[in-house]
């Protein structure tokens, strides 16, 4: 099993096979393919493609539980707010009434179209997530030349996060040992003590910082170093053939998608054999 | 005859806001090869004296420095930025706050990138010190996940693949439990039969650092009280428990016999040797009765 930025992946994935740089180029490109497209069940297909490229990565499935909720929530949060706060467009088509308000066709239709814009989106950035680790973001980042200060900071940047929360796990355990502990306690009280949390690890951070500069200095970094790095994490990660098509194949099926879009109008509102369906069904006989 | 690989001439140091000096009037000679054992307790000066030999200070610290501290020759204020770290080494005590990568690999591999050394080379310094540091299993991990005592042999190893011509340790196993600790040592155990290295030592735990090094440096108050060779510094026993050093079984077994008076034998420094000296006694004794 190797750990990646959301949980493990075995090491018998063909996810390894793929080069970090086509990795990061999937993520930047193909989350792009649902601001292009309106119809919700193209949107559903580009999840279903998904799920099933998260599945043949082996990523263990039950991880992804946890964002059930958080889509249901979001869901809804979408629905109402362009349906019970949406106001009133006389214009629109009625399907019916809930305690006088008026609820439209068209803007269950918007909600239903953002909210298929937006899992796809999320989708991609927890496949992207659960195959991928830290260490193959920064090489995808040396493999196009990012300076080394650059990547080197965003490097020690996700480790910081993760040495921060455990700062203050061992913050909060200690005040907690003394008897101060916030739980169970009314927010307000919550963040008024938050202090108490925040003055020592900020002190932490500080001796943190002087014990990293004196690490980096005693393992022979300096800023202003002459001295060519040979960039070894790029040693570990070969360009192969299948590298090259799939970076080909993402960069064709955007191009397609664009043709498609905006030279023969398709992936629109309009074009939504779903859309249609359900406006047939809730406003029968009404046109679209 | 060449130059020493550490000269210390009469060295004071005071950490800026400071009301005394950290290290007073300091003369230390390290030759090449020569591994040195640094003792005292807490605050006696030990880790201002390394980080001085290392030029992270006055490099890192802002302070008056006095004296010279030479490494091969070079007062470690002329040597270039970047250019003193190839050839000292400085591992400390918390793993933790060294590590500077994501995976143990790319921690190992750090130092020899900053050296510019070429991959090839690389690889080939990654094998040794995976194979003295029994790394192998842990290079794909990240370096904070792991346990105390890997993370420790991580970080020596890490300097270890720098190839410094002197090693400063400062208290490498303060955070381990015993197992872990026997496992560094057993590491640096190897490190000094296969290569002729300079080593500087900090350990509290004396039986261990006796059996490295060939000579001991007692510091307090960063002030040099005693220095010997490792079993002459233990022939006097009152300075260094007066100091609050605590002696190994064998060494206080041994000290005790000498100032009974029961025995005028060099004092013991390992179990096996003070076995020996109560041996001869049991013999001596035996052979009186007869």
């Amino acid at each position: 099993m190797n750990k990646t930025l959301l949980g493990y992946v075995p090491d018998a994935s063909f996810i390894y096979l793929v080069h970090p740089t086509i990795k990061v180029l999937f993520l930047l490109v193909v989350s792009l393919f649902p601001m292009f497209i309106s119809a919700v069940e193209w949107n559903v297909g580009l999840m279903v493609g998904l799920m099933a490229l998260t599945v043949a990565s082996r990523v263990n499935m039950r991880t992804l539980k946890i964002y059930i909720p958080v889509a249901v929530s979001m869901g809804m949060i979408i629905l109402l707010s362009y349906t019970v706060l949406g106001g009133r467009h006389p214009d629109y088509q009625v399907i019916t009434r809930i305690f006088g308000f008026p609820l439209y066709w068209e803007r269950i239709r918007d909600a239903l179209v953002v909210y298929f814009r937006i899992l796809p989106m999320i989708l991609t950035m927890v496949f992207f997530l659960s195959t991928t680790r830290e260490r193959e973001i920064i090489a995808a980042l040396r493999a196009v030349r990012t300076p080394f200060v650059v990547t080197y900071v965003l490097a020690m940047s996700m480790r910081a996060a993760g040495m921060v929360m455990e700062d203050f796990r061992i913050v909060r355990q200690a005040e907690q040992a003394r008897g101060f502990d916030s739980k169970n306690k009314p927010l307000p009280y919550k963040i008024r003590k938050y202090v108490m949390y925040m003055v020592p690890l900020f002190a932490l951070s500080l001796r943190r910082s002087e014990e990293f500069t004196n690490a980096l200095v005693a393992r022979g970094y300096s800023f202003r170093s002459k001295v060519k790095r040979p960039d070894y994490i790029l040693s570990r990660y070969r360009f192969a053939w299948w590298d090259g098509a799939l970076g080909v194949v993402i960069a064709a099926l955007f191009a397609l998608l664009l043709v498609a879009r905006y030279r023969f109008g398709r992936f629109t509102v309009e074009d939504s054999v779903l859309l249609r369906y359900l406006h047939t069904i809730l406003i029968p006989g009404g046109g679209a | 005859m060449s130059s020493p690989a550490i000269q210390v001439t009469d060295y004071s140091w005071k950490y800026l806001h400071s009301t005394t000096r950290a290290i007073k009037n300091i003369e230390l000679i390290v030759q090449p090869g020569e591994c040195l054992g640094l003792i005292g307790s807490n605050g006696s000066g030990k880790t201002t004296l390394c980080n001085s030999i290392d030029g992270l200070i006055p490099g890192q610290y802002h302070g008056i420095k006095e004296g010279r501290v030479e490494v091969f020759g070079t007062e470690v204020e002329e040597y270039r930025r970047g250019e003193l770290q190839r050839t000292v080494g400085l591992v400390f005590s918390d793993p933790e706050a060294q590590f500077t990568a994501m995976t143990v690999e790319d921690e190992l591999v750090f130092g020899m990138e900053n050296l510019g050394l070429s991959i090839s080379e690389i690889n080939r310094r990654l094998e040794w010190v995976c194979d003295l540091a029994d790394l192998s299993p842990l290079l794909d991990k990240p370096p904070y996940e792991i346990s105390g005592g890997q993370k420790q042999r991580v970080a020596l190893a890490a300097m270890l693949a720098m190839q410094p011509r002197v090693l400063i340790l400062d208290e490498p196993t303060a955070m381990l439990d015993p197992v872990s600790r026997e496992r560094v040592f057993a590491v640096l155990a190897r490190l000094r039969k296969e290569r002729e290295i300079t080593m500087i030592l900090i350990e509290h735990s004396l039986e261990h650092i006796i059996p490295l090094a060939d000579r001991m440096v007692l510091l307090s108050n960063g002030r040099k009280l005693h220095e010997a060779p490792t079993r002459t510094f233990f022939s006097d026993l009152s300075l260094l428990r007066q100091e609050g050093i605590h002696l190994p079984g064998a060494v206080g077994f041994s000290g005790y016999l000498r100032e009974s008076g029961a025995t005028t034998d060099e004092p013991a420094i390992s179990v096996e040797e003070a076995a020996q000296q109560a041996r001869n006694l049991r013999g001596a004794a035996k052979g009186e009765l007869s």
